[in-house]
């Protein structure tokens, strides 16, 4: 293959990646905006999203929808009770203490799906498609259906922040919730039905994932940085931000592939964070 | 029965549970009520306590004969009192047209009514009805704040310092609509260190200083007290 063609290839491959990754930028991003704090057990409900598409998919022979549909809610629902009994009673002590404590929540929640399925790696059911092969470019099937699947998610939560009532009250919450409730909108109501989605969001972020590799607890784990480092690019709590942070991590970690070994990808995420905090301390899309 | 009815309230933050040590007020239906006095008096902790922010830790808030004390800012809000705080009264990142949906959040079945209302009154926001509220000037905004306010259809409205940091001219404008909406029946309690044109729109005024009532009285009256000039407006 020609480098040009080389170089198309890896952002063809880092827009689909990354697309995949924006899905729980988006969910981090969301809950930091409303609760204005750092969630990093969104990586155990990536996991909790993987196990559930499995449950539904390899064990009760359902369509991945259904997958989609189920790890959305089930992650949703351990992500209210889990943020109810962990961290809401932790948030009058500071956003420092709750985003430790996240971290803490996350080691629980993947030791409960260890103790729940065990260490051995689990995968969908699906079936395996030959290559696209589009003017020199390879893309995967199931690659494309994930950043469609992807692509729809997010077209729905900007439907609903931008269109609905709800959507407005979770802004304006997010905005200032004591003149939210002044204005007649249940901060703490909100602040749940915000943490559902993204946690719902993180699990549907885990069912692509497992579209694409092996299910295992650690599933998000491997894949938080990267997801903080998009969410910091984007401005913590700019959802649009979000998104566009999750691309271009996308993008530079498979670019990364032409200059460094691919055990140094990870890298690319604490790069990006660096880039961010030092050139765009609010986000590359300036302002939220 | 008075409309609004606060007797011997105590209330304060915390540690500082004591920074309105006692203090009453009333408003009755379709009056400007000034609140005054020296900074750190205690005028928006009394603003804040009457709409829910604070809750006393004894005495009397009363409207329309119903306790209101201890009532979550939202249910104050619901029953008609509605809260235009001095500082971060909107939301910069929505649009006009969304604070003032947000403003309507408790009386969607009126939104339409109140929304061609409201624009009909100050036209300047339907004009920018589009832009985020945070492109607005310090006017505007204050405008926009009021707006918000209307949009539930209040019988009560608590201002605080609403033309702190305005020109001269945008005060002006912003007192001529506190008159305005009191012509279409709404009461109006609001906090000024613009003293004497406070008083000009106002039927009574109370000074308040270090937590306590102080002075109270008809507008007109305490405008020619020849203390309350002395202290306020600086004169020999
Ligand atoms: N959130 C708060 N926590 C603690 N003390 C406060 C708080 N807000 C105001 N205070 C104190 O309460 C006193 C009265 O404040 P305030 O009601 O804002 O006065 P005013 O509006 O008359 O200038 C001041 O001494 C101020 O420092
Ligand atoms: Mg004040």
């Amino acid at each position: 293959m020609e480098p040009v063609n080389d170089i198309a290839q890896l952002v063809v491959n880092g827009l689909m990646s990354g697309a995949i990754l924006a899905v729980p930028a988006i969910a981090f991003s969301l809950i930091f905006a409303v609760l204005q704090v750092s969630n990093f057990s969104v990586a155990a409900h990536i996991a909790l999203g993987a196990y559930a598409a499995y449950v539904v998919n390899t064990v009760l022979g359902l369509p991945i929808v259904a997958a989609v549909a189920i790890a959305f809610v089930a992650a949703g629902v351990v992500g209210v009770a889990s943020d109810h009994l962990a961290l809401k009673p932790l948030r009058r002590h500071g956003p420092i203490t709750v985003a430790i404590a996240s971290m803490a929540l996350n080691l629980v929640l993947e030791n409960m799906l260890r103790f729940g399925f065990g260490n051995t790696v689990q995968a969908l059911n699906i079936p395996v498609y030959r290559d696209w092969v589009l003017g020199g470019l390879h893309i995967a099937p199931q690659q494309f259906y994930n950043f469609l699947i992807a692509a729809a998610v997010m077209v729905a939560l900007f439907c609903l922040l931008a269109f609905t009532s709800i959507g407005k009250a979770m802004r304006a919450v997010a905005d200032n919730p004591v003149l939210a409730d002044i204005k007649g909108i249940d901060p703490e109501f909100i602040s749940r039905l915000a943490v559902f989605i993204g946690m719902g969001l993180a699990g549907i972020g885990g069912v692509l994932i497992a579209l694409d590799a092996a299910i295992e607890p650690t599933v998000g784990f491997r894949v938080i940085l990267p997801i903080f480092a998009a969410a910091v690019l984007g401005g913590l709590g700019n959802v649009a931000g979000a998104v566009a942070g999750a691309l271009l991590v996308g993008v530079a970690e498979e670019l990364s592939l032409l200059v460094l070994p691919v055990a140094y990808r990870s890298a690319i995420g604490f790069f990006a964070i660096i880039i961010a905090l030092l050139f765009f301390p609010r986000g590359i899309l300036g302002k939220r | 029965m008075s409309f609004l009815r606060v007797e011997d309230v105590v209330a304060g933050y915390g540690a500082h549970d004591e920074i309105l040590k006692q203090v009453g007020i009333s408003v009755e239906p379709g009056e400007i009520v000034s609140i005054l006095g020296p900074n750190g008096a205690g005028k928006s902790t009394l603003l804040k306590t009457i709409a829910g922010l604070v809750a006393p830790r004894s005495g009397t808030v009363e409207f329309i004969g119903g306790s209101i004390a201890g009532l979550r800012p939202r249910e104050v809000s619901r029953r008609g009192v509605v809260f235009v705080p001095q500082e971060n009264n909107i939301f910069p990142s929505l649009t006009i047209e969304e604070n003032l949906e947000i403003g309507g959040h408790l009386a969607k079945a009126e939104y339409r009514e109140h929304l061609a209302k409201v624009y009909d009154r100050m036209p300047d926001l339907a004009a920018r009805r589009r832009l985020p509220g945070g492109a607005l000037s310090g006017g505007q905004r204050q405008l926009l704040a009021m707006a918000m306010a209307l949009m539930v259809g209040p019988r009560l409205m608590l201002l605080d310092e609403p033309t702190a940091g305005l020109s001269p001219t945008a005060a002006d404008d912003l007192f001529g609509m506190v008159s305005a909406i009191r012509h279409d029946g709404v009461a109006i309690a609001m906090v000024e260190q613009n003293a004497l044109r406070s008083l000009m729109v106002s039927d009574r005024a109370y000074i308040l200083v270090d937590g306590r009532n102080a002075r109270s009285g008809a507008a007109r009256e305490l405008a020619q007290d020849a203390d309350i000039r002395r202290i306020f407006l600086g004169e020999a």
